[in-house]
């Protein structure tokens, strides 16, 4: 057996790298698993969002006289719904970032925040792999694509902090408070019908379109439907959405940074 | 209590140094929790239901040393241990580790039951800081140590216990860092193959790395280390020579069946 004579000099890594090295190897083995565990694999990540668009495509244009979003609805539903899924899947499954992988976070190193950002990044990353789905839709509802779909980028950035920042919050605590997995799930899904998804912001009631915009996912959510409704996009919205993803980011960092060494010692 | 190293090594680097670390842990895990001590920080002062898991330790390790660690139950060995990997953070005090770590603790954690031994082994190796070319020149040592050629494509939870023990030990001690810490883990797999492993660490120390070993059988604590910590309630007794800390500990607790 061959050994190196001494001690030995590896090419040392930046911090940096190192960071995006192992949250790299942790998302795509995420994806890994999920795609190598399930026959229909990219389907189901799909389905889910198309079987909630076709529910609510059938309340709202069959059952009842449409009075919310714009025409065509079902590309109305699918550019808040898409995201949505990303927000959801990644909130929701950082109620578990540690627990699920306390064996790995208990003999590992890495930043601690990886935990969290891994999922960010491999549900992020679903979600740009179901923007085809949309354009399937777009197609042949007649959609018309406007100039506003530049803001894709911005809104994915916003939505990435966002997600980070809840993230950061909800992973530690539900380490020390377990009913909180719980309460997230509930608090999502209240959460899906107080965001601008099944209808747009400017179908709220006038008093209510100030108070809307302090959620973020509002402004968020109109950035990605300009592309298809550029009356969606309120800059006001937009801009104290953006507030608030910056605040929950920071705030996240706070919270995770006081709680690391109680959750490395707990799990 | 005497911190210099050796005569003979001291020219060689620090690579740990621990210095009035502490931590403590909640007596009761079901310890009825609040928000306002989660976010309490770390300098305030014990409290009601906490105890203090190891305390005032001080002590450095320079490059190329082997020191065991030596304690009974529940004395704050893996803790220690932990402590030194980086993968808990002290209370109070600091531990500081210049270089990188090849931890031998919860060896099989980083594996993955749904995918197969190879794509385990580079995501293991990954995590713990090797770059893909660097694994792909080891992988066939690897798969060689752990001695499991045949499974290569079998997903990880069909393997029986003893080859996820095998190929993990295999990945880690191919990290080629320069401190190596080991638990008592090795306990695990058949005769054979922990004479193995030791063998592998022999090789790893004279090549110069630096170990830390934690174990209750003093006949491997001979064999590997030249230095030994004692450590009992929760505190760093003594340090000195492997057989003066030996000869404490069995005069303090009789002798070892």
């Amino acid at each position: 057996m061959v050994v190196s004579a001494l001690a030995p000099s590896r090419p040392s890594w930046s911090p940096f790298a190192r960071y995006r090295h192992s949250l790299w190897l942790l998302t795509v083995r995420d994806l890994r698993v999920r795609y190598s565990t399930s026959a229909l694999g990219y389907v189901w990540s799909i389905l889910d969002p198309l079987v909630m668009a076709a529910i609510y495509w059938f309340v709202f244009t069959q059952v009842f006289d449409r009075s919310v979003g714009e025409q065509p609805y079902i590309v109305f539903l699918l550019t808040a719904l898409l995201p949505w899924m990303w927000f959801n899947g990644a909130v929701s499954d950082s109620t578990r970032a540690f627990l699920r992988e306390a064996k790995l976070v208990r003999s590992t190193k890495i930043p601690r925040t990886i935990w969290v950002n891994r999922l960010v990044l491999s549900k992020g990353i679903e979600f740009l792999a179901s923007i085809p789905v949309l354009a399937v839709f777009a197609i042949f509802s007649g959609a018309q694509l406007h100039w506003q779909v530049v803001f894709f980028p911005l809104a994915v950035l916003l939505q990435a902090i966002l997600v980070m920042g809840v993230g950061l919050i909800v992973a530690p605590m539900v380490v020390f408070f377990r009913d909180l997995e719980r309460a997230t799930k509930l608090a999502l899904r209240f959460l899906f019908y107080a965001s601008p998804i099944i209808y747009g912001v400017v179908d709220l009631p006038e008093g209510l379109h100030f108070w809307a915009a302090f959620n973020p996912l509002a402004g968020v959510f109109s950035l990605y439907r300009a592309a298809f409704f550029p009356d969606q996009l309120d800059w006001a919205t937009v801009g104290i959405g953006s507030g608030m993803c910056l605040l929950f980011l920071v705030l996240g960092v706070l919270v995770f940074r006081r709680t690391e060494r109680a959750v490395l010692k707990e799990i | 209590m005497v911190m210099s190293p050796p005569a003979e090594r001291v020219e060689a680097a620090t690579v740990i140094s621990v210095a009035d670390a502490g931590i403590r842990f909640k007596r009761n895990r079901r310890a009825r929790r609040t928000f306002k001590d989660l976010f309490a920080g770390r300098n305030r002062r014990s409290r009601p239901g906490e105890f203090w898991a190891l305390r005032d330790v001080n002590f450095t390790v320079a490059s190329g040393e082997a020191i065991g660690v030596v304690g009974r139950n529940g004395q704050g060995k893996s803790t220690l241990l932990k402590l030194v990997a980086e993968v808990i953070l002290p209370d109070e005090g600091s531990v500081s580790v210049h270089g990188g770590v090849a931890p031998l603790i919860e060896i099989t954690g980083g594996f993955v039951d749904e995918l197969t031994v190879r794509d385990n082994v580079f995501l293991t190796a990954g995590l713990h800081g090797m770059k893909r070319s660097e694994i792909e020149e080891r992988f066939d040592e690897i798969i060689d140590f752990a001695e499991i050629g045949d499974f290569l494509d079998t997903p990880y939870k069909h393997l029986s216990s003893g080859m996820k023990v095998r190929i993990a030990f295999a990945v880690i001690s191919r990290l080629e860092e320069p401190i190596i810490l080991v638990d008592e883990v090795l306990a695990v797999g058949d005769k054979a193959f922990r004479e193995k492993c030791y063998r592998r660490i022999e090789e790893l120390l004279a090549g110069g790395r630096t170990l830390f070993f934690v174990s209750h059988n003093e006949r491997d604590l001979k064999r590997f280390c030249t230095r030994g910590l004692y450590l009992d309630k929760g505190a760093l007794v003594l340090d000195a020579p492997i057989e003066d800390v030996l000869a404490r500990y069995n005069s303090d607790y009789g002798e070892p069946a």
